[in-house]
């Protein structure tokens, strides 16, 4: 029973949702310090990689090799962030993009260990390593009712589920805390921030390396998931896509994140039976939101209309 | 002694703002710094948090040397600011507005914070119900929940001394808390700023409004393009003939013009 409405596709679309949240989180956590990083696309070509060429070459527990990506792509958040610090706005989104476009580079060329444009293949799947073992302490898919890549697909979900929730977990109780404060101080008014005694140095770069680490934690479980990685899944056209899900959602607040990711996946899902042209409509509404709605579709003063407090948008 | 400004020269390329400016402020003072526009008050301001360094000369602070530590050092020693044009965090709510100043006050790091230890909540707490405190000793006790970029201008400057407030200062320095008010809010802020020096807070004010500064100040220095012109009790500033030339007697023009 369960089994029928489990179709794999829709699974595995799912997956994407889950791991495109994330991907819009790390966006959205340097951004509520008031930092655009375009970087967010090289972050997760870091941890795609790193997670990936440590499976492939040492057989290492995939929870080991997903954090090792994730952290090295925190590490690289520290480095540089640290040098953009002097820059804000569209100066670091420039910056940042650039950066994206080095890693990029770095895969293409670095062909003895990332085999170029080539990309990398058999990658250890997530889904099949939890099938595995779940077949070694005895459970077997077909005693659930469900087919083994029923199984494999839906554990996957089961396990993005649990780490987006984790995430989200992070960053609002963050967000409702003195490191949260400090951030959406720094954001609204860096002077007046640092007057009121914030270390903006401290708090700008770990935003922008929590980003990273995120980043990087969504780029080795897409790796995971698909299981074939190339330079061209961490080029400039993703870092404007994560961007994109972020904005459309509404960037002043984090479930617009999580809103504008699930929707912007779905949409062209939705949209296949116009085939060719579902692009197409993807860029009109995008153009109609930003003309119409340019904060997003959720904004601050809907969520606090929302908690049922009386607040009006002001003029600014 | 609270502060002591010594020699301090700032330049900003060819044009000297301030030039050998020195100037102390005991403690539980209310201390003046008036002058005509652009007679570098508020590149004082500037100097002694740091937000742009001296070119020379020195600010001592409780005996202890500032010059050059970081404005959110100083902030951490005990002197907060409020700004001429109010630099509120304009899409926080008045109370977050207020509990940002006191980040100093607080220590919990991203760890405390996302678990909430204990001693992490308690600080929350303690922290918010001073903030609410502060809000209704500004009289902005019933506007926590409103985002301050939707308070009217008085409010606004008022919760700014209330965020500054948040930050425990010893050293409160206001940059023209009364611009813009009309005379009943200028006399709520004259009790306001007599109730912060009787919490045994120093107060250094920048104004403007000569009446005000007159029944406020314990003492007050004059500047005028960047040079210090004179110093000493209201008394002996409102007898002063430079001043009265430079600052006093221009301002009656204006009046009548």
């Amino acid at each position: 029973m369960l089994g029928e409405l489990l179709n794999p596709y829709y699974l595995q679309v799912l997956c994407f949702i889950l791991i495109n949240i994330m991907l819009a989180l790390s966006i959205y956590v340097p951004l509520s310090s008031g930092q655009l990083s375009l970087g967010s696309a090289g972050f997760m070509g870091i941890g795609a990689y790193t997670s990936a060429l440590l499976t492939i070459h040492y057989e290492l527990p995939l929870y080991v090799t997903i954090l090792v990506g994730a952290l090295l792509a925190g590490v690289i958040g520290i480095i540089v962030g640290i040098p953009s610090l002097r820059l804000t706005g569209v100066y670091l989104a420039i910056a940042t993009l650039g950066f994206g476009e080095v890693i990029r580079v770095l895969f293409v060329n670095w062909e003895s260990l990332t085999k170029g444009s080539v990309g990398l293949t058999g990658i250890p799947q997530l889904g099949r390593e939890l099938l595995k073992f779940a077949k070694s302490i005895g459970i077997e898919p077909s005693a659930l009712g469900l087919k083994n890549n029923q199984f494999v697909y839906l554990s996957l979900v089961i396990v993005l589920l649990i780490i987006v929730l984790f995430i989200l977990w992070f960053v609002i109780r963050q967000q409702n805390s003195r490191i949260g404060r400090a951030y959406s101080s720094i954001q609204m008014d860096e002077k007046a921030a640092e007057s009121m005694g914030i270390n903006i140095t401290y708090y700008k770069v770990l935003a922008f390396a929590q980003g990273a680490f995120i980043a990087g934690l969504a780029g080795a479980l897409f790796a995971h998931t698909i299981g074939y990685i190339s330079p061209s899944d961490f080029s400039y056209h993703r870092a404007v896509e994560i961007l994109i899900f972020t904005v459309f959602g509404g960037s002043e607040v984090i479930i617009g994140s999580v809103f504008g990711a699930t929707i912007l996946t779905l949409l062209p899902e939705v949209l296949r039976f116009v085939s060719d042209y579902r692009y197409i409509f993807y860029g009109i509404m995008l153009v109609i939101l930003m003309a119409v709605r340019p904060q997003g579709i959720l904004d601050l003063y809907l969520f606090y209309r929302l908690k049922g407090k009386r607040i009006k948008r002001g003029t600014s | 002694m609270v502060l002591e400004v010594k020699n301090i020269t700032k330049r900003f390329g060819g044009i000297t703002a301030l030039k050998n400016i020195s100037f102390t402020i005991q403690q539980g003072e209310i201390y003046g710094l008036i002058g005509p526009n652009g007679a570098g008050k508020t590149t004082m301001f500037n100097c002694i948090t740091n937000i742009v360094e001296p070119t020379e000369g020195e600010i001592f602070f409780n005996g202890e040397k500032i010059t050059k530590l970081k404005p959110y050092k100083i902030t951490e020693k005990g002197i907060c600011r409020t700004y001429q044009n109010i630099r509120l965090f304009p899409q926080m709510t008045a109370l977050q507005n207020v509990m940002v100043g006191g980040h100093s006050r607080i220590s919990a790091g991203v760890f405390r914070s996302v678990i909430r230890t204990k001693s992490q909540k308690q600080e929350e707490k303690l922290l918010k119900e001073k903030s609410e405190e502060l809000l209704e000793l500004v009289g902005l006790g019933q506007l926590k929940d409103q985002f301050a970029e939707n308070l009217a201008y008085g409010q606004q400057r008022r919760l700014e001394i209330a965020r500054a407030l948040a930050s425990n200062p010893t050293l409160l320095l206001l940059d023209e808390p009364a611009a813009g008010m009309n005379e009943t809010e200028t006399d709520n802020l004259f009790d306001l700023i007599k109730k912060i020096q009787s919490m045994g807070i120093t107060v250094l004010i920048i104004e403007h409004d000569m009446s005000l500064v007159m029944r406020l100040c314990d003492r007050i220095t004059v500047l005028n393009f960047g040079e210090k012109l004179a110093e000493g009790t209201p008394d002996e500033i409102q007898n002063n003939e430079a001043v009265i030339e430079a600052y006093l007697g221009k301002e009656e023009e204006e009046t009548i013009a």
